[in-house]
């Protein structure tokens, strides 16, 4: 680690690590510098030239993000001159933008926008028809559409599948104002990660055909989630909104920046693994196939506890809250019930690489462990109590808790789903993390908890 | 006018570009002597005449040399830089093709300097007829086995100018795509796949067997102090005989012209000269009057000397018609990665269109002033600032025939 050093900036002064990228600096203390091209992620690629500072002794304006911090450094991100500098360089990059904002996806979510209301401002200098054109929507596959006229060459869509995925899928062919982002010839965009590429684009030139007008990004309200997928714990954003007179619905999940688990990035599976949360949703309690009340379930499953004191099994899915996967403990124990956790079901090697993703299918098998679960199937019961475990049992009676419809006979009563709830998860490193409550719905469905405090009473 | 000729001394002779003619006339001579020195002894030569890079920045070659590893663990490389796109500049295709094996002999004494054992000749793609007798001529060279300890590689380029700037050309040659790359912030040498690598333009190589021959004081007997030795200057446009000529650094610019290119063509008076290629700053008939051809005197009139390549322009040129024929080339160009470059160079053309179909304004003219002026110094790579140049020079110089046209 090299040594720590004092720089000014703006006639502040900084404790930074000598050598460190000045960009990095700007970033974390929300000194207002727009960029474009440099990601965290990705490192410098200097073309968008918009991160222009103005360095003592420097004859003209530098790069933030290839600018490298030595010690006694004094810089100015502010003033006429600086803003000069970017009010003409975004003036050009707008010179060929086709500003359709009203109908872009990005809208409120645009670096170009941003930066256009904090330096721009400028009425267009050129005509709509003199503008260069380009394919507006090319779908470069996995859910991926670019419009090529919007995009601003940032090449971050491409260093990402050069430098994160090593797929090479996208490049950019023509040159200057020609310039333009595309797949390889005879190839599509297709790798597991694909859709951050939507993520990094600053502009709406990469939108994702899953989320494209299906909401104005300001309606959105954003909750922080862990996601299920696998046992790696990606840290998300669950973006959801609930329209009047109509229940709260998640439009999308987005990557949340964690650098002990899931660094920038989520796989697209666990991305568009919001989906299962409202498809096929088991929302009233069954009695072999027919509709009954939740009234009526608490009172069959009582009967049912009453009726086999002994030889009762609890079987745990591994995707659990820890709370109620302890809550459920004390339970079994009341009952004097043994309890497992199979865990062959989560095991799917064809779901691992060696990026984020893991052959562990389960979000919460770390907490198995630690509670010391029998991880293999349960014996011969009479009573089953199924915690919404993705396998069927059989048994003399069986008792289901399960987010989703199945075709299982017995006693089936709905639980929420995580996102319905609150609650921590442990991933298989070992970090525990917590998922807050995203969606209240206007008929709320019981958690595990208010369900065992039920069959208590 | 002192005749000259250290590249261009075979050039006239039939069959020239043969190894059998080569060999006749003095070619591959030095190798016979290079191991009495050290590779460093090599270097302090080219160091000692001062010869100064010939693809257009003039950077003491030797300075460069100094800066490979001389006991490196990767392998080191050498690129010949024979990508010569600049508009105005036609030099490295004499040498390729009038005599590759002078070219050869240069990089096999480049290559024992700096300790490499591949070197790579990166051409221009449209130079394919020129290619095939440089293939020619190291074909020979391997098959008399002077390619024994180091491999030479053609490396065809796909059409682009800026792969002639160096990072651009490494990039290219690793199967990228030609955009330069960031500067580093010391003095290193270049990096071809992470491996150091020396970049120098061909007629730069070309002239390193003349000085490792004759010695350092034998170069330094031509030219100026600060500019020693020869250029293969090279005349264009309208000039009586066209042509590349070699001469000596601080020849005097209308001497030339008058001695080797017969006087502006048709007899008509002379209106400008671009001096070394299109991004060198263009000037005026009288601003040439008592130039000499080296960097220093180029510098002094805020142009440069590039690559020696002058452009011509008699007196019934229309300024603005030429800068757009230039502008076109950039907006054409560009690699498209810097903001103020992708969209600067298009816009700037597509302004002085409207200037030419007598659609332009004033407030055009300041637009033009002001692209320019963000193309300049903001950008990776020094293509935009030339840009920029070119458009401010023509402005300023010649202002008059853009507001004639409003
Ligand atoms: C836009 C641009 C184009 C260039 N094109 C060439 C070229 O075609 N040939 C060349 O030798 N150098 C070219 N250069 C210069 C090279 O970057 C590099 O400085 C040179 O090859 C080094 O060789 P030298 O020191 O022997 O001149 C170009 C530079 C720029 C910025
Ligand atoms: S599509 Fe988006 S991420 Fe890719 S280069 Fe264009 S602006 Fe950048
Ligand atoms: S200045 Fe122009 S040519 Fe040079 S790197 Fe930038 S965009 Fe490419
Ligand atoms: S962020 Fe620095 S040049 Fe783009």
């Amino acid at each position: 680690m090299s040594e720590m050093i004092d720089i000014i900036v703006d006639s502040q002064s900084y404790k930074v690590q000598n050598g460190s990228l000045l960009i990095d600096l700007l970033i974390k203390e929300k000194i207002k510098v727009p960029y474009f091209c440099y990601h965290e992620s990705l490192g410098a690629d200097g073309n968008c030239r918009m991160c222009m500072v103005e360095i003592e002794g420097q004859k003209r304006p530098q790069i933030a993000c290839d600018t490298f911090i030595k010690p006694g450094m004094i810089i100015r991100s502010k003033g006429e001159n600086i803003e000069k500098v970017r009010t003409d360089i975004l003036e050009l990059e707008l010179i060929n933008h086709p500003v359709d904002c009203p109908i872009c996806d990005q809208a409120g979510e645009c670096s170009l926008q941003e930066f256009y209301m904090e330096y721009g401002l400028h009425d267009s200098k050129i005509s709509i028809s003199e503008k260069v054109k380009h394919s507006k929507h090319l779908d470069l596959g996995s859910n991926v559409m670019l419009d090529q006229e919007r995009c601003v060459l940032c090449a971050r869509c491409t260093r990402f599948t050069d430098k994160i995925t090593y797929t090479h899928e996208l490049g950019i062919i023509g040159r200057g104002d020609e310039a333009k982002v595309t797949t390889m010839p005879g190839r599509k965009l297709d790798n597991p990660y694909a859709m951050n590429v939507v993520d990094l684009c600053p502009v709406g030139a990469l939108t994702s055909k899953d989320f494209r007008f299906a909401q104005r990004v300001w309606f959105l309200q954003t909750v922080d989630s862990i996601c299920h997928g696998c046992a790696k714990g990606c840290n998300i954003y669950i973006d959801h909104n609930k329209i009047k007179y109509q229940d709260d619905v998640i439009y999308r999940f987005r990557p949340r920046r964690n650098d002990n688990v899931n660094g920038f990035f989520i796989c697209d599976a666990g991305r568009l693994s919001y989906k299962q949360l409202q498809e096929n949703r088991l929302e009233s309690a069954i009695l072999n196939g027919e509709k009954i009340t939740q009234m009526q379930a608490i009172a069959k499953a009582k009967e049912l506890l009453a009726k086999h004191k002994e030889n009762i099994t609890v079987v745990i899915d591994a995707n659990l809250y820890t709370e109620e996967i302890e809550a459920i403990l004390a339970f079994a124990k009341e009952l004097n019930a043994k309890v497992c956790s199979p865990k062959e079901v989560y095991r799917d090697e064809s779901f691992k690489d060696d990026m984020l993703r893991s052959s562990n299918r389960a979000a919460n098998y770390k907490t198995i462990e630690r509670l010391n679960i029998d991880t293999k199937e349960p014996d011969s019961s009479s009573l089953i109590l199924n915690f919404n475990h993705p396998q069927d049992f059989e048994a003399t009676s069986v008792i289901n808790f399960l987010t989703h419809n199945r075709l299982s006979l017995g006693l089936s009563l709905p639980i929420a789903a995580y996102s319905e709830n609150e609650g921590t998860l442990t991933n298989e490193d070992g970090f525990t993390q917590k998922c807050e409550k995203a969606i209240f719905k206007n008929v709320p469905i019981p958690t595990i908890i208010e369900h065992l405090i039920r069959l208590r009473r | 006018m002192r005749d000259c000729k250290i590249v261009s001394r075979k050039f006239e002779l039939p069959n020239s570009h043969t190894l059998e003619v080569s060999k006749a006339h003095g070619g591959y001579k030095t190798l016979e002597k290079l191991r009495e020195h050290s590779p460093l002894e090599i270097i302090d030569i080219i160091k000692a005449s001062n010869l100064r890079g010939k693809g257009g920045g003039g950077a003491p070659a030797g300075e460069k040399w100094e800066l490979m590893p001389q006991n490196s663990l990767k392998p080191s490389f050498l690129a010949v830089n024979c990508d010569e796109s600049e508009p105005g500049t036609f030099k490295d295709r004499q040498i390729i093709t009038k005599d590759p094996h002078l070219l050869i002999e240069g990089i096999l004494i480049t290559c024992y300097a700096i300790r490499a054992k591949h070197a790579y000749i990166y051409i221009r793609g449209e130079y394919k007829q020129f290619q095939d007798i440089l293939q020619g001529a190291i074909d020979e060279a391997y098959e008399d086995g002077l390619l024994k300890e180091c491999d030479i590689t053609v490396h065809r380029g796909a059409g682009a100018y800026i792969c002639g700037e160096k990072s651009a050309l490494l990039e290219s040659m690793e199967g990228k795509r030609g955009h330069p790359r960031l500067k580093p912030k010391q003095k290193e040498p270049e990096w071809f796949f992470d491996n150091p690598t020396l970049v120098n333009n061909v007629e730069t190589i070309a002239t390193v067997p003349f000085i490792v021959q004759n010695g350092a004081d034998a170069y330094r007997a031509f030219g100026t102090e600060q500019s020693p030795g020869t250029l293969l200057f090279s005349m264009s446009g309208h000039v009586q005989k066209p042509g590349v000529y070699e001469a000596e650094f601080g020849t005097s610019m209308m001497e030339y012209i008058r001695h080797f290119g017969g006087g502006v063509k048709g007899g008509k008076k002379l209106k400008a000269v671009i001096p070394g290629g299109v991004s060198c700053g263009v000037l005026t008939a009288e601003e040439c009057e008592n130039l000499t051809l080296d960097y220093e005197a180029l510098r002094c009139m805020r142009s440069s000397l590039g690559t020696g390549g002058m452009i011509l322009m008699d007196e019934d040129t229309d300024m603005v018609v030429a800068l757009k024929n230039i502008l076109e080339f950039y907006h054409e160009e560009s690699c498209g990665q810097c903001t103020p470059c992708r969209e600067g160079t298009g816009w700037s053309d597509k302004l002085v269109a409207k200037i030419l179909e007598k659609k332009g304004t004033k407030e055009d003219l300041n637009k033009l002033l002001e692209i320019a002026d963000t193309m300049n110094g903001k950008t990776i790579c020094v293509f935009a600032p030339a840009a920029s140049a070119v458009i401010v020079d023509f402005m300023r110089k010649f202002r008059d025939e853009f507001e004639a046209k409003l």
